[in-house]
């Protein structure tokens, strides 16, 4: 895995062949009344880290199910690497992995036996099995836990297990569904590296993540917001058409604060991050902003803007 | 393993994962070892349609030897037994009505003078309906007894005269297939077809369903498996320990109930393998209207009851009214209980069941077809 030739990482010079590896194009899906997916339309270059962003409800997972094949829609075409992957049959399967949000893995099965069973389901012969499943537990540090049953893993290992049987048949195109999720601060840095290391080496890994902060380690990002994508685009250069100025709310009763910022037209994100208030305001409108809040014993401090600001921003004005 | 086509390849990993994993749910080898013998001996033992040993109340007015004697003689066949004496029509009322007595005797007054005076005279016979099957059966065992207690008395007469008995008419049951009328050979076979229900139906409904539950069937159909293998599968091993269940019952019911088998085993393993592809099958279709196991449980279970009801295991399909007998011929349940009990106990022979093995594999093919096809869709 770590044989590749050197790239920067981050870089979009990785794709050797041509063609997007993954393809979303104007995707709806409804369930009953609620349209999870609402024409939503992306695509993601090969050897690309895609992160699709956005809040519990948005359709992120809708959205993984189609790319994988799993639901039928309404509208539009999910394609991978040029192929409908509901009916591309072995061909799509073989170049696909998916590691699902929730449980995904035999319970009553050890450790090994999810593994061998999930490799023998792609065929591999033994001797690779034995190869390939030797190093991802040696990456993923299950190797002491085989004969464990998977219910008895915690949540950390469990992801990790479950990526690791989505790894064993080296897809080119990766689908996670919030593999962060319920992870501990440990575990969730060694999957980002493992991450950006299968990246380095050519696979194209497409993930979905409530976490902002996360956005901004893939190449590219995507929001999506009520089955639709609101951005997309590489994290800096979004972040650098973003023209609000963002500040932190400094003292204050808070109850108040948040009172008196949602009066203003020109606050456009507001967030508690920890004991302080993160705001986004359109540019050059500090000063009524500061004003607004002098009466409330607060006062704004400049910080940088980041994504969580920018998205937080974003969807507001969808929502305008 | 390089040589063995993909398909194979992925069929016996699931087939290995399905064994494991049910050797490990201890409920499900409950339900497939020890329940198929709890059928067998509860079923074998406690359901039993002859009836002996009736509790009887003796009402005896006469209290003469003669009437002593009849009563002695009567109950000394074994049918009706002595559940005390009383000379209290209310004790009598109250007996029956706990359930303590089914059945009452009641010996009038002056019968032995009656008969010594060659009068006639009546025994009284009180039934609990409660129980129809057991009330006809003390009935005949009353009527028989005092019927042949006059036949004898007349010829004794005729005798003391010197006459010879007139010639009888005497009607002369010859029982075929099962002579001692024993329930068990006719049980047995019930047992077998009920129970392939519940290992067979129950079990690959709620399989699957536990796979839908879990997450783990869409973790399947990512890989490169077809949805077809997978199903096979899942049934590759129900379907054997539905067989091996089978043979389980049957021997038990061969060395401990005594069931005949006079018929070709083979014809049996036919009609069993057939009869498990309907019994999949329905199980098939009943996981892909189901979303939790629980739900898989409980349509089971609401298909087995008239399923079973409307088959003839417990009750003939000829006492049923005309359009529930035509219901039934739908039930390929129906169809393997008359091929058991055709084979094992009549030992009927291919040219005789044919038609019901053919409608077996239709049912089986339908059902398996129509679910298989309903299993694609939803997953798509």
């Amino acid at each position: 895995m770590s044989t590749a030739p050197a790239a920067t990482p981050g870089g979009t010079t990785m794709g050797i062949e041509a063609g997007a590896a993954l393809e979303a194009q104007a995707l709806v899906r409804c369930f009953g009344a609620t349209r999870a997916l609402d024409g939503l339309s992306f695509t993601v270059g090969r050897g690309q880290l895609f992160g699709l962003v956005g809040a519990d409800g948005a359709g992120k997972t809708t959205a993984i199910r189609a790319l994988a094949g799993l639901i039928t829609l309404d509208a539009g075409r999910a394609l991978v690497l040029g192929r409908d992957p509901a009916k591309g049959g072995v061909a799509v399967r073989e170049s696909l992995g998916l590691m699902p949000q929730q449980a995904s893995l035999y319970p009553d099965l050890s450790v090994a036996e999810n593994l061998r069973f999930f490799a023998r389901l792609y065929c591999l012969p033994r001797a690779l099995f034995r190869e390939r499943s030797a190093r991802l537990l040696d990456i993923t540090r299950l190797g002491p836990f085989l004969d464990r049953r998977a219910d008895a893993l915690s949540g950390g290992m469990y992801k990790k297990l479950a990526l690791a049987c989505a790894l064993l048949h080296r897809p080119e195109v990766l689908l996670l569904d919030e593999p962060t999720n319920g992870v501990d601060p440990v575990s969730r840095r060694e999957l980002w590296a493992l991450l950006h290391e299968l990246v380095h080496d050519g696979m194209t890994v497409l993930l979905s993540t409530p976490y902002m902060d996360e956005a901004e380690r893939c190449h590219c990002v995507g929001l999506i917001h009520h089955g639709r994508l609101l951005l997309a685009g590489e994290p800096r250069a979004l972040l650098a058409t973003f023209e609000d100025e963002t500040y932190e709310v400094e003292g204050g009763e808070r109850e108040q604060v948040d009172q008196g910022l949602a009066s203003l037209a020109e606050v456009h994100a507001a967030s508690p991050a920890g004991a302080t208030l993160r705001i986004a305001v359109a540019r050059g409108s500090a000063g009524t902003v500061a004003g607004a809040l002098a009466p409330l014993a607060a006062s704004l401090r400049p910080v940088a803007p980041n994504f969580e600001d920018l998205f937080l921003a974003r969807v507001r004005q969808e929502a305008a | 393993m390089i040589t063995s086509p993909r398909w194979s390849v992925q069929l016996r990993a699931v087939v290995r994962k399905e064994i494991r994993q049910t050797v490990r749910d201890r409920r499900i080898m409950f339900m497939l070892i020890v329940a198929p013998l709890l059928q067998t001996v509860v079923f074998g033992f406690a359901v039993d349609f002859q009836f002996d040993h009736v509790p009887t109340l003796v009402v005896d007015h006469d209290a003469s030897a003669q009437s002593r004697e009849h009563i002695r003689r009567l109950l000394a066949d074994g049918t009706l037994r002595d559940a005390g004496h009383t000379t209290e029509l209310g004790a009598v009322q109250r007996k029956l009505q706990t359930g303590d007595a089914a059945a009452a005797l009641v010996l009038p007054e002056g019968l032995a003078r009656a008969f010594a005076a060659q009068r006639a005279a009546e025994v009284q016979v009180i039934l609990d309906g409660g129980d129809p099957n057991r009330a006809v059966v003390v009935a005949g065992a009353a009527s028989r007894y005092f019927g042949e207690a006059a036949e004898s008395m007349v010829k004794e007469r005729l005798a003391a005269h010197g006459i010879a008995p007139p010639p009888l008419i005497r009607a002369t049951p010859r029982i075929w297939f099962n002579p001692s009328l024993k329930t068990p050979p006719y049980m047995i076979p019930g047992v077998m077809t009920i129970l392939l229900v519940i290992t067979t139906t129950l079990v690959t409904a709620m399989g699957l369903a536990r796979e839908r539950e879990m997450g783990t069937l869409e973790q399947v159909l990512v890989t490169p498996i077809r949805p077809l293998f997978l199903l096979v599968g899942k049934m590759t091993p129900f379907l054997v320990i539905g067989c091996f269940d089978v043979l389980l019952v049957l021997t038990a019911g061969v060395w401990i109930f005594g069931v005949p088998l006079h018929g070709s085993l083979a014809l049996v393993a036919t009609g069993t393998v057939l009869y498990v592809l309907c019994t999949l099958g329905i199980g098939l279709l009943i996981s892909t209207v189901s979303r939790t196991q629980q739900q898989a449980f409980l349509a089971g279970f609401l298909f087995a009851m008239p399923a079973i009801l409307l088959s003839g295991v417990m009750t003939p399909i000829r006492a049923m009214p005309f359009w529930l007998q035509v219901v039934t011929t739908f039930n390929p349940v129906r169809y393997y209980i008359e091929v058991l009990r055709a084979v094992l106990l009549k030992g009927a022979g291919l040219v005789d069941i044919w038609w019901r093995l053919l409608a077996l594999l239709g049912f089986g093919l339908a059902l398996l077809t129509v679910a298989s096809l309903r299993f694609h869709k939803r997953v798509a």
